[in-house]
């Protein structure tokens, strides 16, 4: 517990010493908010504008800010050194996750507080429901990031990964352009997507004033997720550039794809 | 095992896919002393080590480190051993002494952080952050990060590798000081005079293999057992048949006459009777040398190869 602890400290320290981390979870996500609502605010309620922003934040946060620097980490021989140190590799990924909430919760924290003050939107009924599915979007995608991390084998494989899993979460899950008005092929490709239910739980909340427990598919989903990413980070984890993915690696891969894929296709087939 | 051999290893083997890298050696490591493994890149130094600190499991043989198994109790052999490797960095934000008090919370045992401040002569730096650190302060704290949990065993994998000759030197003072302090080193290094310095004893490892071991005197008297005798006088040899003197085995003489060059067996019998000699031709002194082989005459004796090739 001691480890965790520290660990925990010691990365927010220097998450909050980074300046690219208060760019990515603050700066940035405000500029988009203000330039969306400017844009969009006449034509779509202010909430839409929140939710995009909020999935937009949770996105960079996982998949960049927990993936690129556990590479970086690893690349720069840093986790080489925790390597000799009577730990495994759990503490180091819940730290991270833990990291990567506390950096977000008072960026989504501010941008509803602007969204109220400023643009008169109306807090959700389910407050706590919302800040519950910001949370699990969170430590979900961080847990995604992890696994891209143990896979890849350089900064610029991270690059190219990260941004072919982060556009297409971008804008065909809903976050940017409602799927309604997606083509077919996008409205299928969008069922398998780990944003989309981050979306769908964003606009039960927001625009029908449901409750986690209303929103039980999307949770269901994201939780899945969690748990699946989470365990197959541990396994794959790798402490040095050198080590080699194991061909095993390859399987879990797979393994931590198949909720999506199981969820995508039963949603396709229970559409009506 | 007991406790007065805290290291232990036989018929070690480690294979890369079809690469042999360590191909079954055997040493040990006596309660406080320095062993070195000295062998050129390449050579499985690090492998090895990294076996006994159970950071990479080995293809056969028997290990032993504090009596425990480090291919089964790497995480109880790792709260209990020291650790310098090569090659590894700090966050560029990190805080001397935050790094020291992270690391000192993954043991089970810490020494304290003051003291371990103060020994290593970071007590300037404690604020400082880690980017910002020259290489020798960098290798102090990494030193200070392998004694924070008062270790019984410290590993020492190229400790002043990439160092300037400044901060080598820092480090070697660091070393002796451990070694006055009677703890069990194992260092690997690729510089022979860090290994004659600062070792014990010394296995001289090569293509996975140990060629020779033992303390570096023993290893440069068991292979070639010559020194060399150099007189340099001041007014040149006269141009007579040298006599042979005691144990001496070829004598050479410079093209100015001046230096006499002479490969002995018992350099200090050979001196004594060079000296008289010398003294009978009426020619005065200019400066006497005796040079032993070197590891590094022993390894090209070994190997026909330079270490550093």
């Amino acid at each position: 517990m001691k480890a965790y602890l520290s660990l925990i400290r010691i990365d927010l320290k220097l998450a909050f010493r980074n300046r690219s981390v208060i760019f990515f979870n603050y700066l940035f996500p405000l500029m988009f908010f203000f330039i969306f609502a400017q844009m969009m605010g006449a034509v779509v309620p202010i909430s839409y504008v929140v939710g995009m922003v909020l999935v937009l934040g949770i996105l960079g946060n996982g998949l960049f800010g927990a993936g690129m620097r556990a590479v970086n980490e690893r690349e720069a021989n840093i986790l080489r050194r925790y390597k000799v140190a009577p730990i495994t590799a759990t503490p180091l990924l819940v730290s991270s996750m833990v990291t990567g909430w506390v950096a977000f919760m008072p960026s989504a924290i501010l941008i509803l507080s602007i969204a109220h003050f400023r643009y008169k939107m109306t807090f959700p009924a389910h407050m706590l429901s919302l800040l519950g599915l910001i949370s699990l979007g969170v430590i979900t995608f961080r847990s995604m990031g992890l696994i891209i991390a143990a896979v890849v084998n350089s900064m610029q494989e991270g690059n190219i990964l990260i941004q072919l899993l982060y556009m297409p979460m971008l804008f065909l899950s809903g976050a940017t352009f409602p799927v309604e008005r997606l083509p077919r092929w996008g409205q299928i490709v969008s069922h398998f997507l780990p944003a989309s239910h981050l979306v769908t739980g964003f606009r039960g909340i927001f625009q029908e004033d449901q409750s986690l427990f209303e929103n039980w598919p999307s949770v269901l989903a994201l939780t899945t997720t969690l748990t699946i990413c989470t365990f197959v980070a541990t396994q794959l984890f790798r402490w040095e550039k050198e080590e080699k993915i194991r061909t095993s690696a390859k399987l879990w891969v797979l393994g931590a794809l198949a909720p999506f894929v199981i969820l995508g296709c039963y949603q396709i087939f229970a559409a009506p | 095992m007991g406790s007065d051999t805290p290291v232990q290893v036989e018929g070690l083997t480690k294979n890369y896919g079809d690469f042999p890298a360590v191909k079954g050696i055997d040493f040990e490591v006596h309660a406080g002393e320095v062993f070195g493994l000295l062998g050129p890149n390449g050579a499985g130094k690090t492998t090895t080590v990294e076996i006994l600190e159970g950071l990479r499991p080995r293809t056969g043989g028997r290990v032993s480190v504090l009596g425990l198994d480090p291919g089964l109790q790497s995480k109880q052999i790792k709260d209990r051993i020291g650790v310098c490797l090569q090659f590894t960095n700090l966050p560029d934000k990190m805080k001397v002494r935050e790094a020291l008090e992270l690391f000192a919370s993954f043991h089970t045992r810490t020494t304290g952080i003051d003291e371990l401040l103060e020994r290593l002569q970071l007590r300037e730096k404690e604020k400082a952050f880690y980017s910002q650190l020259s290489g020798g302060q960098k290798q102090r704290l990494a030193f200070a990060l392998a004694l924070i949990n008062d270790p019984q065993v410290l590993f020492l994998d190229e400790p002043t590798s990439g160092l300037d000759p400044q901060a080598r030197l820092e480090i070697h003072e660091l070393i002796e000081k451990l070694r006055s302090q009677q703890r069990t080193i194992l260092l690997t290094t690729h510089y022979i005079e860090e290994a004659e310095k600062l070792c014990d004893r010394v296995a001289i490892i090569d293509g996975g293999k140990i060629i020779a071991i033992g303390t570096p005197r023993e290893i440069q008297a068991k292979t070639l057992g010559q020194s060399l005798v150099e007189i340099r006088c001041d007014s040149p040899i006269p141009e007579i048949e040298l006599p042979q003197w005691n144990s001496s085995e070829k004598s050479q003489i410079s093209e100015d006459r001046k230096s006499l060059t002479v490969v002995s067996t018992h350099p200090a019998r050979t001196l004594v009777e060079i000296v008289k000699w010398i003294d009978q031709q009426n020619i005065d002194l200019a400066d006497v040398h005796l040079k032993r082989p070197s590891l590094e005459d022993v390894f090209i004796e070994l190997t026909g190869r330079k270490l550093r090739e």
